[in-house]
């Protein structure tokens, strides 16, 4: 007797108790729908949690500083910067050679002085203010720690598109809910450059009129204020080519204020990190804080599938016993099915097939029920996350956890339903008869 | 003379019983030519069944020796006896030993496919079964939508799937009606004829055994050849 046929005989067995097959692939759907929306919230927080950890940017992000290294900062994650120290090109080309890097992305700040038409939620116009303009290559905005709360990123090669970050909106007494209201509003900033003159000295500024198209939060750099990295850049060039060099305007001499860099993963952060303090500069990196929230996070991953394996076995358990219970039922049917010439292996298959199929089907129904609780609960998260002014959770379609609910449901069906298939391959064929 | 289609010689089987073994067929021979029609009758519990089930295979014999279509049932193993039922023997039973499940073509298909019939041509070698035992209109239906005699007819078309050299019966009309009772023996009673196998009929009725050719009654384990009935 082939699979096939034993599939097809096992579909007509099921249609003998069509009541008992639907509890028993019940039983396994809501064991499947258990585990898989377990697993999938699961797997979901931990991406939620690792990306607040990361900033927005990749696990394996590190930031680098135009300053030399502190002997001791390998094992902190946090920067312990020493003297300044120049970032230029040549220190770029150096990083971004170095084994297990991906990526190197430049950051350039720069002082301004902002001018904002908004005003405070209290009415009053906002006087005039120092901050700094943050300019990063946008083009790669999905490789730096940035999180857009409102809006969208400024066009990365703009010069009339900014996007600001919380410290603004503190700045107009907004709170992070209340972030898309400064979408669409205008800003002038300004760069400084320095002129001696006598007792009088003056400063000129190069201004700039940018509209505000999203707010962001963002770890690349210390400012309120995101731009394509040439703004930054030309801002920063306008201040260093006055009389003084920008050194009455503190103009830092790096050319850039920072690096990011991305290690190939996170395995790789500790050891790029070694290279880039024997290159000669500062870093500092969540490695240590991600590694430990992971190892937290798995614990609790083992524990929920642990409570989704419980049901799953419960379950399997309802699949022997429904099945002991057919083969107590038809021992007769065996043994004619055995009368008119099935093996022991024949019979074996048939049962083993339909607990097979009562599983996979069981598995199937249960892993798209448990996605579409796990997307219930996502939405109901998201809720609560945007009434606190957080970007909600991205609930992709856990491929690894659907195929094991599904293969892993089926398994265990299999498994559960070998004593009886062995119970009913067993039977003598003298049960066509009666028995003796 | 001949051949045999049955050898039996020396068969001697007991049944474990709550206080000891229970002796059931004590040294007993027979012998059937192929083509025969032999019925078997005997009291309940004389051991026919036992006997039926021994011939067919459908256990190993304990002592002595049974030959069926040339195959020493002695010493088979399971599968080796699975073999034997598949390619020799075809069951007819009182209770049908139909399955629920499955419409009549398809209880006599699923006898194909354990024969080995290719998949393309088991659904017309059912149908022709089924138009041989005057089915063919209701081979789309299920055993709970037939009558008692359907049934045993569709379950003769099932023993006849494989070809059988011998066809063993047991109480094939012991729950039908009068009527339906006629048309299965006299369908039973045509198959040595038209379809060359040997068979042997376990049966209480008086009818359907004084058909036979020879009559054997089953009495303290054993055969004795019984003149009328």
């Amino acid at each position: 007797m082939s699979w096939r046929d034993a599939l097809a005989l096992a579909g007509k067995g099921v249609q003998r108790r069509p009541g008992r097959a639907v509890l028993t692939v019940l039983a396994v759907a809501l064991a499947a729908a258990l585990l898989t929306a377990l697993l999938t919230i699961a797997g979901t927080a931990e991406t939620k949690v690792l990306d607040e950890l990361a900033k927005g940017g990749p696990l394996a992000g590190i930031k680098v500083a135009a300053a030399e290294p502190d002997p001791g900062q390998i094992d902190q994650d946090n920067a312990r910067p020493g003297p300044p120290r120049d970032l230029d090109d040549a220190a770029l080309a150096r990083i971004a050679a170095l084994p297990a890097v991906s990526r190197v992305l430049p950051v350039i700040t720069a002082r301004v002085l902002v001018t904002a038409p908004d005003r405070t939620v209290e009415g009053q116009a906002l006087d005039p203010f120092l901050d700094t303009i943050v300019g990063v290559d946008l083009s790669s905005a999905a490789s730096l720690p940035l999180t857009v709360l409102a809006g969208r990123l400024p066009g990365e090669s703009s010069v009339t598109e900014v996007a600001v970050t919380q410290g603004y909106l503190e700045r107009l007494g907004l709170e992070r809910t209340e972030a898309s209201t400064v979408v669409g509003s205008e800003i002038r900033w300004g760069a400084g450059r320095f002129y001696p003159d006598g007792e009088r000295s003056f400063v000129r500024g190069r201004w700039v009129r940018a509209q505000v198209v999203g707010v962001v939060a963002q770890e690349a750099g210390s400012g309120s204020f995101l731009v394509p990295i040439d703004q930054a850049r030309t801002a920063r060039a306008w201040t260093g080519s006055g009389p003084d060099g920008g050194a009455s305007l503190e103009l830092a001499s790096s050319p850039y204020t920072g690096l990011f860099v991305v290690a190939e993963g996170i395995d790789n952060v500790s050891r790029v990190r070694a290279q880039i303090t024997a290159v000669g500069y500062s870093t500092s990196a969540p490695e240590n804080l991600i590694a430990t929230v992971r190892r937290y996070l798995h614990v609790v991953e083992i524990v929920l599938s642990a409570v989704g394996g419980i049901g799953l076995v419960i379950a399997a358990l309802g699949i022997t016993n429904a099945l002991l219970a057919a083969v107590r039922e038809r021992r007769r049917e065996i043994g004619v099915l055995k009368a008119i010439g099935a093996r022991d292996r024949d019979v074996l298959r048939i049962f083993l097939v339909e607990a097979t199929a009562l599983g996979l089907l069981g598995g199937l129904l249960g892993t798209a029920l448990g996605w579409l609780v796990a997307r219930g609960v996502s939405e109901v998260v998201n809720g609560y996350l945007a009434a606190q002014g957080l970007v909600g959770v991205r609930l992709g379609i856990p491929v690894l956890v659907v195929a094991g609910g599904i293969v892993g449901s089926a398994l265990l069906s299999l498994v559960a339903g070998t004593v009886p298939a062995l119970r009913a391959a067993r039977l003598p064929a003298r049960e066509a008869v009666g028995g003796s | 003379m001949p051949p045999l289609a049955i050898a039996v010689r020396d068969l001697t089987h007991r049944f474990v019983v709550r206080g000891g073994r229970l002796t059931v067929l004590d040294g007993l021979d027979l012998v059937v030519e192929a083509g025969g029609h032999v019925a078997l009758m005997g009291q309940s519990g004389a051991g026919k069944s036992t006997l039926l089930a021994l011939l067919g295979g459908l256990e190993r014999p304990q002592e002595g020796s049974v030959v069926v279509d040339g195959h020493d049932l002695t010493g088979l193993s399971r599968d080796e006896l699975a073999a034997f039922r598949r390619e020799s023997v075809g069951f007819v039973f009182q209770h049908f030993g139909l399955l629920e499940t499955l419409s009549a073509v398809e209880n006599v298909e699923l006898a194909c496919t354990l024969a080995g019939v290719p998949r393309r041509s088991r659904g017309r070698r059912a149908k022709e079964l089924l138009d041989a035992v005057g089915l063919g209109e209701r081979a789309g239906h299920r055993p709970g939508e037939l009558s008692g005699g359907e049934r045993q007819r569709v379950a003769i078309a099932r023993a006849l799937a494989n070809h059988p050299r011998v066809v063993l019966a047991d109480e094939p009309t012991g729950n039908l009606d009068e009527d339906s009772t006629t048309m299965v023996v006299e369908l039973l009673e045509s198959l040595p004829a038209e379809h060359g196998c040997t068979l042997v009929v376990v049966t209480h009725n008086r009818a359907l055994a004084g058909r036979a050719k020879r009559l054997l009654a089953l009495r303290r384990g054993n055969l004795h050849e019984a003149a009328s009935v």
